[in-house]
């Protein structure tokens, strides 16, 4: 049941977070905003984190067989889509994610070094979390402004995909509960919210770069 | 309070100005998009050099002034604009 509900949703994962870059960069080429250019490079990590994670899952359960995933590569998937939700966040003007100080910026990666794989899980875990959840805040401030029905759905998608990711990291307290299957089926909800409004923009009507058509 | 304009939202102003609120086909003059795009006279002309240079407008000359057209790669472009204004707005962002 969890390798199935694992499966749909890195795959879904890796649909939904797909279409929305390419539409991204359909865009960016056609217009030259640096916005849209920001939300390519967050959709495509997003669609190659989860890529990873079910190559994984695949790989496992037709090649090696162990009976569980390599640590490592589901590390490595949750590393790169936490470089798409913090593009995502970028975008609503995070402007100093990283320490100022040369020194601090120098040493700020040690830690990294220092702890396992599990850990390091814990700690894109989290982050991801705290991304999502600005991301989601600063979409439902952008619908009150604006009043664009599309950023409430938005919205709701990237906070189940928080709630996913925090339901997901608790999980590790409870090993064996039914958290880790409700983490990704909330996850699959998310995704799903966010691909409504953005399946909406009329782009049949766009006369596209001659390099994409 | 007044609402604070991307370099690209004023551009898409001046497209739109050139596009939809011209009387003539004979273009509009930089005092007109001046008034119509709220934007300073230093400001507007380096915008519309670069326009005309990558072929969005096209510049008339009309009894010894300048004037401004759309051209129908500004048609596009200005297409490209709203519908990736509104791909955006989705995620609470402005392009």
């Amino acid at each position: 049941m969890e390798f199935l509900l694992e499966n749909i949703l890195n795959l879904i994962g890796f649909l939904v977070g797909l279409a929305i870059g390419i539409m991204a960069l359909i865009g960016f080429r056609n217009t030259g905003s640096p916005t849209l250019f920001r939300l390519t490079i967050a959709f495509f990590s997003i669609s190659l984190g989860f890529f990873v994670i079910w190559a994984g899952y695949m790989t496992e359960d037709f090649v090696i067989k162990s009976g569980t995933i390599e640590r490592w590569i589901q590390t490595l998937g949750i590393a790169i889509q936490t470089i798409g939700y913090f593009f995502i966040a970028f975008s609503h003007s995070i402007k100093s994610f990283f320490p100022k100080s040369s020194y601090f910026r120098s040493v700020g990666i040690l830690p990294l070094f220092l702890v396992s794989s599990v850990q390091l899980e814990h700690i894109f875990r989290s982050v991801s979390f705290i991304l999502l959840a600005y991301g989601a805040i600063e979409t439902m401030l952008s619908y009150l402004d604006n009043k664009n029905k599309g950023a409430i759905s938005v919205s709701i998608g990237l906070s189940l995909l928080a709630l996913g990711e925090f339901l997901g990291w608790y999980s590790f307290v409870f090993p064996e509960s039914i958290l880790y299957p409700i983490s990704m089926v909330i996850k699959i909800g998310g995704l799903i919210a966010l691909l409504i409004p953005v399946s909406k923009v009329p782009l049949t009507r766009i006369k596209f770069d001659a390099d994409l058509e | 309070m007044a609402e604070y304009r991307t370099h690209m939202k004023i551009i898409g102003d001046i497209l739109a100005t050139t596009r939809d609120d011209l009387q003539d086909e004979d273009g509009a003059t930089v005092t007109y998009l001046i008034r119509k795009a709220n934007i300073s006279h230093s400001r507007i002309s380096r915008i519309l050099k670069t326009l005309v240079s990558q072929g969005l407008l096209e510049q008339l000359d009309y009894q010894g002034s300048n004037k401004y057209k759309i051209s129908q790669t500004g048609r596009e472009f200005l297409q490209a604009y709203y519908t990736f204004t509104n791909f955006a707005d989705n995620f609470g962002l402005s392009i």
